[in-house]
């Protein structure tokens, strides 16, 4: 189980995150959803461990995670515009967490090819990451995410770059994907729908702070304030 | 974002590196040649002040001449278009690679030496790439529309030269002439072997203070008063480097040139013709003098107080790739950390890691020769040697690889370590191999360095680690017309082994040699 406690973070003068608290429970899927430059996508490089923290902390199953660098940390994280390694081929990039944690070649080798399939890219081992569509591109990096299977997948904008009738399809794929695994994941996402789809749990923020957690139903029945009924349409 | 440990890990040995070989010896510069001299004694020294005068006069008329007589072939290859263009242009570079030693003693072997020409000559042809590439490669991007509409409005071909190229080039031809002057004034090889006794350049003149008359005050007074000069000089030119031609005027390279017709293709091949021959006879009278005067044989014969020549090969080798070694892992360390951008040693480094570059070799040389016999007298060891080398060609392998490591996308890098990479790992997996071909790049630059610096080795060469260059240089001290056979054959040798680096190099190269 994650918890974010209290968390802040500062650039300079300006309080990226301001003193943000979330629980996320095994299993379960959260989406933060808010307007650009809201700090959802600072908070959960917080958690990834890739920003310092002026205040609070971020634990998991209890343990502070403080002084845990980021590669020790065994989350995965999706980046916006998926920074998938040029130099390596589609197999090379998904594989590079499994060689990282040590494992042998033969292990290695079928769970790349058992990942790619659950993708829908079986059979593009040897293809190079730059003439890939942009689809493609971001199934890779889903797929390179997964594979060493992280106790916490991120996911920040995964959609971002994509076409319409691209993302709906994507994102119930994806949805679907992490649902069967039972992963627990945090979905960062400026999209209130696929907010709604993805997620069990809807975290709102505005301004560096977390507005009000709940259902999106909830949220939609029962806004907190003006502006999140008004953010919410 | 990079952990700050990782950073200053990598920077620990380039900070070491810099601060014990370069800073270290600055600082015992600086304080001999304050406490032990007086400013009145150096001034009062008539020989000093005909030095400053010579070096500064003899700059600037390298620098006239090398713009003079490098803007016909500059006007040709970046205006026309041509069979053999880029032969022609590529040519040009060749005098530019040659280790000065080698650039001496082929006009030497023109029977030049001990005079003021030889060494403006020898300026001259060194540098004649210099204004091709920096005043070409703005000249083939102007556009063509721009004087076209100055003759519609009644400019004649000269005036439209006078009053709307040559302005819109300004800036690179400053930048070329800043250049030029900057390595002539800081002239050793070509000097000392060409100029005799009688014509002296600071550099040269700190040289025979501190190795010939051993009055080391005094060239540590020098250095100084090089190293404040040269700094002024470097200021100003990254000054000049502000101010750009106006993207206005700028068309893709293809579109300006044209094929030359009548009159003008004869002034275009006049000028090719007329320079490349220029720059290819005195390599070739040093090679066919070399072979005629029974050079290359004399290479294995002993010489009664240098020994073999030919030995000096194999010094230079095992130095070159020594220094290539250290120069690249230190380079890389540097790279590193400067293309970590945000944090503050990034900065430093950036401007720091230059430093060597903008210093003149004699004064790394003297800097060595006094200073680094503590903690322990490196100057005994063989290492001193390929350390001043790795320090002169540090700059090379930096400038190479901080381009593309900071291509990277810091996402990349992050994503890497959301996989469970250390930042270590990280490097291994991610930096290194985008970088590998331009850190080949870079050792290439940094082997060709070494295999040619003289100005440095010159101070701090012992009788076991006599380098090609300065083996060179000796010969030519020693009486005999053999000695003088023998250096040129090993000229030509020198020259022989960094054409084929430059070559071998200029196949891994993706980018351009850019700015000099």
């Amino acid at each position: 189980m994650l918890t974010v406690d209290a968390v802040t973070v500062r650039f300079g003068e300006l309080r990226a995150v301001d003193g943000a608290s979330l629980e996320v429970g095994d299993g379960e899927r959260v989406a933060i959803l808010g307007p650009s430059g809201s700090g959802k996508s600072t908070l959960l490089r917080a958690i990834a461990g890739l920003e310092k923290l002026e205040n609070g902390r971020i634990l998991w199953d209890g343990v502070d995670l403080a002084g845990v660098p980021p590669h020790e940390r065994r989350f995965g994280f999706m980046f916006q515009g998926y920074a998938l390694f040029p130099h390596m081929t589609v197999g090379e990039n998904v594989a590079f967490g499994l060689r990282m944690q040590g494992r042998d070649a033969a292990e290695i080798r079928s769970r790349v090819a058992q990942v790619l399939e659950w993708v829908g890219l079986a059979g593009f081992d040897h293809r190079t990451v730059d003439n890939l569509s942009g689809g493609e591109q971001q199934r890779v990096a889903l797929a390179r995410t997964l594979a060493p299977d992280p106790r916490l997948v991120m996911l920040d904008e995964p959609l971002g770059a994509l076409d319409r009738a691209l993302r709906e399809r994507l994102i119930v794929e994806m949805t679907d994907l992490l649902a069967r695994a039972g992963t627990t994941a945090l979905y960062v996402t400026h999209d209130h729908d696929e907010a709604a789809f993805f997620a069990h749990r809807v975290a709102l923020m505005r301004q560096g702070r977390i507005v009000q957690i709940g259902k999106m139903e909830e949220l939609r029945r029962n806004p907190a304030d003006d502006w999140v009924a008004d953010f919410l349409g | 974002m990079t952990p700050r440990r990782a950073i200053w890990a990598a920077a620990a040995l380039p900070l070491l590196f810099i601060g014990y070989l370069f800073l270290y010896p600055l600082i015992r510069i600086l304080w001999l040649g304050i406490s032990e001299l007086e400013l009145a004694d150096l001034l009062a020294e008539r020989r000093i002040a005909r030095v400053a005068w010579f070096t500064l006069w003899q700059a600037a008329a390298s620098t006239g001449l090398t713009l003079l007589l490098a803007a016909p072939l500059t006007w040709a290859v970046s205006r026309y278009e041509f069979p053999g263009r880029r032969l022609a242009q590529a040519l040009v570079i060749v005098p530019f690679v040659l280790p000065t030693v080698v650039v001496g003693t082929a006009f030497a072997a023109l029977g030049w030496r001990d005079s003021v020409w030889a060494i403006l000559a020898a300026h001259v042809f060194y540098n004649v790439a210099v204004v091709v590439r920096t005043v070409g490669g703005m000249w083939a991007r102007l556009d063509r529309k721009v004087e076209e509409a100055a003759a519609t409005l009644g400019a004649s071909p000269w005036r439209v030269f006078r009053t709307v190229t040559l302005p819109i080039l300004r800036p690179a031809i400053i930048a070329a002439a800043s250049i030029v002057f900057l390595f002539t004034f800081t002239s050793f090889g070509t000097v000392l072997i060409l100029g005799g006794f009688r014509y002296s350049t600071i550099e040269v003149e700190i040289y025979r203070q501190a190795v010939t008359l051993f009055d080391l005050p005094m060239a540590a007074a020098l250095s100084i008063g090089q190293m404040v000069a040269v700094t002024t000089l470097l200021a100003v030119y990254a000054r000049r480097q502000e101010r750009t031609a106006s993207p206005l005027v700028l068309a893709p390279e293809a579109s300006t040139r044209r094929r030359p017709e009548g009159r003008t293709a004869w002034a275009v091949a006049v000028s090719v013709v007329a320079t490349l021959t220029a720059l290819f006879v005195p390599p070739a009278v040093l090679v066919y003098r070399a072979a005629a005067d029974g050079g290359f044989r004399r290479l294995f014969v002993d010489e009664p107080v240098l020994g073999r020549p030919l030995d000096a090969v194999p010094t230079s080798l095992s130095f070159a790739v020594a220094a290539t070694a250290v120069a690249v892992v230190v380079g890389m360390c540097a790279a590193y950390v400067i293309s970590r951008r945000g944090s503050r040693l990034s900065q430093v480094f950036d401007v720091v890691l230059m430093l060597p570059l903008g210093t003149s070799a004699v004064t790394i040389g003297f800097g060595f020769l006094i200073a680094l016999d503590w903690p322990i007298d490196l100057r005994a060891t063989v290492a001193l040697v390929p350390l001043a080398h790795a320090l002169v060609a540090v700059p090379f392998v930096v400038r190479a690889t901080v381009p593309l490591m900071r291509s990277i996308h810091p996402s990349v890098r992050e994503a890497a370590a959301m996989l469970g990479a250390s930042p270590g790992r990280v490097f291994r997996y991610i930096d290194l191999p985008i970088v590998a071909r331009a850190a080949l790049v870079g050792a290439g630059f940094a082997f060709v360095v070494s295999l040619g610096e003289f100005g440095a080795t010159a101070f701090i060469a012992r009788p076991n680690t006599v380098t090609i260059p300065v083996m060179i240089f000796r010969l030519l001290g020693r009486p005999g017309l053999g000695n003088f056979a023998a250096a040129m054959a090993l000229a030509t040798v020198l020259g022989a082994v960094t054409a084929a680096a430059i070559m071998i190099m200029d196949r891994f190269r993706s980018t351009d040699l850019g700015t000099f």
